[in-house]
């Protein structure tokens, strides 16, 4: 639990900001420790411990917002921190057009933590660098292999919410995650295959139960051959074709062109001059068609064991589950406290988030999934003619209204006559978001949706990291650009 | 910001040296800023964070490497973040690639420190929102942000390495967004008072006002006039996929097996130089070793790329001093690249274009095939179609795939000034505009 000390300075920092003249107050503290390991070669490579804890005073003024953090955290500095954010406060308001209205929220005192079987920081390090050295061992077996890498990451962040409303929230989340890369570099290309993910691998909000069951060393020798094998294949064709998408590229497709554009505070401009906006309006609810009939996403910050997963965000508003998307037409936006009254919402859906106690808390998503539909992988490679099936995102790009997308995958294979044939390498499509979407004609179903956690979101000025997480399963996408070429 | 000042740094290194490790190295950080972000013409954002950290590299048995963090400087804390290292250190197997840590160094003198910028108020930040708004007709809406920060550095090793730095940074964008375009203009200097605001405001709503109404064009292969946040983007790419010895070392980088090979226009020359009068850089990198100026395409020529102690050991060399926070598996990298001016100005530029785009900026660009150096991106902000040697009207923004080294070998002419653009979740880079022939559009978008 969160010591006295800790809850004493939070609560100086309320009294101090409302004294000051703050009609709202939030202290938040954070202190967050984290491990990576990583091997190259058989080789450890870098094996860190961090720890980092501070305390952000965010307050209200005549409708300003203003916001200081220190990891200074003795009464005298909290106590100029939490004045100095009220001085920020009241230096916006002049150039304030709309005062903030918070949408209203009932203040809880309440503990939450992630469930974990196996704590990852009591696991170890002998026993986390051998597991990433077998792997790294079974990758290198492989001929013609030129690069092994293996990692783990581990986070805990220990968070204690105190506001002027009288919410007092502790919260321990805990996150574990690793993954396998295998690299043969030719003279000309370098072809890449990660298991179970890229990104370093597969996250989620668990503990050393999670690492136990990804299987690296069990995938390796057949990831790198894989690596291996693509400099032989020949290069993805180009023209519109049907294409099927595994999870592993289907969660960010969902990432960029979903969770992104329906950030309401992207929507009303909040991030123009940095991240971009959004093609959809507030006014879209209710009638945008998004997608096809097949095209559902939620947004569920109370996934068990998700990446995204939380018990309460940063402004104290309770995960929740929401639909976004309906049978392909859009329902409703991530939202704040700020952002939700803007457009006539009574609450926000609680996504608020910050990466340290340093910065503010931003929209980000929690875990926006595609929800399952009645196909199978099976199936939709059955009963596809011509196509190219891909898996495992490379690349990704796309316009700052989040319209223009081309992804890359690290691999893929032709369907051919119902059957999967030869396979490709530098595997690319493109296409517009509302368009694609609406192209899809299958998912797969509940035993093969999968959730990836995508732990590198970067989003906000100063650049703010989330961990999120997507849960889909295989998607078939009918008349798609593939194969651009520079 | 209140400086902590070499001896409280100094005082945390006796601890963090301290017993039962062969050697270690202290990295410490000490900053403080403020950040004001303006949206729909008004601040939303405002916020001011001071931040410490200790980091600290301990080695057993020679070779043995472990590294914790933690973001206190008091003596128990510093104790304890050393004992976790040790702790890493001594169940880590040996590494013989371990090259050791750097000796004391003789460093540049730089003179990177600005009181005033140090010491900016948020409502001298707030004024300097102000001062550009002023700038925007009603029609139009600012976005952007103004940021000051001041930092202090410390390195520390048990070989007697001492490095000391203090330094300030201002930064300021503003975008400039109309009905149907937009504007942006940039700029990051060492002092508040070098910030031109008004002059950066002008700039972006003259390109929103000159965009409206933009048309579509057909993707395809354009000369293009990159202006320097987009020459930026190329370079920025660059040093991430192959200007670093270790890509080199790998065959990952587009370097490998080209040293001495000429890959790029006889006009494009391309420099990692920390220290230069308008870099933004350290007198010293984050190993302990001086900082030094590296050459790494000489008009054209591939010449070298950037060492850092663990790599140069590897290949032979000795190290540029481009090393990164420790444990680092990237390798080094050049976090001050600049791209030498030619002799045209922007306009001539344009008007020796009978037909062509003239791109402001970059977005959200990411790579496609890493050693091919091909990428892709947007275009945003301002992207207009030249005929007849003027720029005639706003297009819609563009989709653009292509190989980066293929860009600089197609150039065509080179700006007379250079710029600090910064990079989506990048840094910045110092560069000229830039006109490219053949520079491939894969798609469009209706924006």
């Amino acid at each position: 639990m969160v010591d006295d000390e800790v809850r004493a300075l939070t609560e100086r920092a309320l009294e101090i900001a409302r004294s000051a003249g703050a009609s709202y107050a939030d202290a938040r503290y954070l202190a967050e420790e984290s491990e990576s390991i990583d091997v190259e070669n058989g080789r450890v490579e870098g094996v860190s411990r961090g720890s980092d804890a501070g305390i952000g005073v965010r307050v209200q003024v005549d409708g300003a917002w203003g916001f200081a953090g220190t990891a200074l955290m003795d009464k005298k500095e909290i106590e100029r921190v939490a004045n100095l954010a009220v001085e920020i406060a009241r230096s916006s308001r002049p150039l304030l057009r709309s005062p903030v209205v918070l949408a209203d929220e009932q203040p809880v005192e309440t503990f939450w933590e992630t469930a974990v079987e196996e704590d990852p920081f009591e696991v170890s390090l002998d026993e986390k660098i051998d597991l990433l050295l077998k792997a790294s061992a079974e990758l290198q077996s492989v001929q013609g292999l030129t690069i092994a890498q293996t990692s783990m990451d581990f986070w805990r962040r220990h968070s204690f919410l105190a506001t002027s409303e009288g919410a007092r929230i502790e919260q321990i989340v805990t996150q574990s995650g690793g993954g396998i890369v295998a690299l043969a570099i030719g003279d000309r290309e370098v072809q890449q295959r990660s298991f179970p993910n890229s990104f370093r691998g597969h996250f989620a909000c668990k503990g050393y139960e999670h690492i136990r069951s990804l299987g690296l060393a069990d995938n390796a020798a057949r990831i790198a051959e894989e690596a291996v094998a693509l400099h032989q294949a020949p290069e993805c064709p180009s023209g519109r074709t049907t294409i099927v998408l595994d999870p592993t590229q289907l969660c960010l497709q969902v990432h960029e062109s979903v969770g992104h554009p329906l950030e309401l505070d992207r929507v009303l401009g909040m991030e123009a001059a940095y991240a971009g906006t959004s093609f959809v309006k507030p006014g879209d609810r209710g009638s945008l068609r998004y997608g096809s009939d097949q095209i559902t996403i939620t947004c569920d910050s109370t996934l068990p064991g998700a990446l995204g997963s939380y018990g309460y965000d940063d402004e104290g508003v309770p995960a929740r589950r929401e639909v976004l998307i309906e049978n392909g037409i859009f329902k409703r936006f991530l939202s704040s406290r700020e952002t939700a009254p803007v457009i006539g919402e009574p609450r926000s859906n609680g996504t608020m988030r910050a990466d340290s106690w340093g910065v503010i808390p931003l929209i980000r998503m929690p875990n926006i999934n595609l929800e399952p539909g009645t196909s199978s992988l099976d199936e939709m490679i059955g009963t596809t003619d011509d196509g190219i099936y891909m898996t495992t995102n490379i690349s990704w790009s796309i316009d700052d209204k989040r319209t223009n997308f081309q992804f890359g995958t690290e691999i893929a294979w032709e369907i051919k006559n119902g059957k999967l044939g030869r396979m490709l390498r530098n595997p690319n499509y493109a296409g517009k978001t509302v368009e694609f979407w609406s192209s899809c004609d299958a998912l797969g179903g509940k035993d093969e949706w999968k959730v990836y956690g995508t732990p590198n979101c970067g989003k906000g000025q100063p650049a703010q990291v989330a961990r999120v997480a997507h849960g889909t399963s295989p998607g078939r996408f009918r008349d798609v650009q593939v194969g651009v070429r520079g | 910001m209140s400086l902590l000042g070499r001896d409280r740094f100094e005082d945390s290194a006796r601890i963090a040296l301290g017993d039962g490790v062969d050697a270690a190295l202290v990295l410490a950080f000490h900053s403080a800023g403020g950040l004001t972000r303006f949206a729909s013409s008004q601040i939303h954002q405002n916020t001011w964070r001071e931040a410490i950290s200790i980091q600290i590299m301990a080695v057993v048995d020679g070779n043995r490497v472990g590294v914790a963090s933690g973001s206190s400087l008091e003596p128990d804390a510093v104790k304890a973040t050393l004992q976790r290292a040790k702790a890493i250190a001594e169940v880590t197997p040996p590494n013989s690639d371990f090259p050791g840590l750097a000796s004391p160094g003789i460093y540049p003198e730089a003179t990177l420190w600005d009181d005033a910028t140090a010491a900016t108020t948020p409502a001298e930040r707030a004024d300097g929102v102000a001062r550009a708004l002023e700038e925007f007709p009603n029609s139009i809406e600012a976005a952007g942000y103004i940021e000051t920060t001041a930092n202090e550095v410390f390195i520390a090793g048990s070989t007697g390495l001492r490095a000391y730095s203090t330094s300030t940074q201002a930064g300021c964008s503003v975008m400039a967004i109309a009905e149907n375009s937009s504007g942006f203009a940039e700029s990051v200097e060492r002092k508040l008072s070098n910030l031109d605001v008004p002059a950066l405001a002008e700039r972006a709503v003259r390109k929103a006002e000159l965009g409206r109404d933009p048309k579509p064009v057909e993707p395809g292969a354009y000369t293009v006039i990159l202006e320097p946040a987009a020459t930026s983007t190329l370079l920025q790419f660059l040093a991430f996929l192959g200007f670093g010895g270790k890509a080199l070392l790998e065959g990952r980088s587009f370097m490998t097996g080209k040293i001495g090979e000429k890959i790029m226009d006889d006009r494009v020359t391309i420099i990692d130089d920390p220290t230069a009068p308008d870099a933004l850089g350290l007198p010293f990198d984050f190993e302990g070793t001086p900082s030094s100026r590296v050459v790494l395409i000489e008009r054209g020529v591939a010449k070298d790329v950037v060492w850092d102690r663990a790599t140069a050991k590897k290949a032979g060399r000795e190290s540029t001093g481009h090393g990164l926070p420790p444990p680092n598996t990237m390798g080094p990298l050049p976090l001050n690249l600049r791209m030498e001016p030619g002799d045209r100005s922007l306009e001539q530029l344009v008007a020796s274009t009978e037909r062509g785009l003239l791109v402001t900026r970059f977005h959200y660009s990411n790579v496609v095939s890493e050693k091919e150096t091909v990428l892709t991106g947007m275009t945003r902000d301002g992207t207009f179609a030249i005929e007849d040697g003027k720029i005639a009207h706003g297009v819609k923004n563009l989709r653009f795939t292509q190989n980066a080294v293929e860009a600089l070998s197609n150039v065509e002419g080179v700006g007379d000034t250079t710029e600090t653009s910064t990079e989506l979740f990048f840094g910045g880079s110092r560069a000229p505009a830039l006109k490219v022939r053949d520079f491939k559009f894969s798609s469009a978008t209706t924006h």
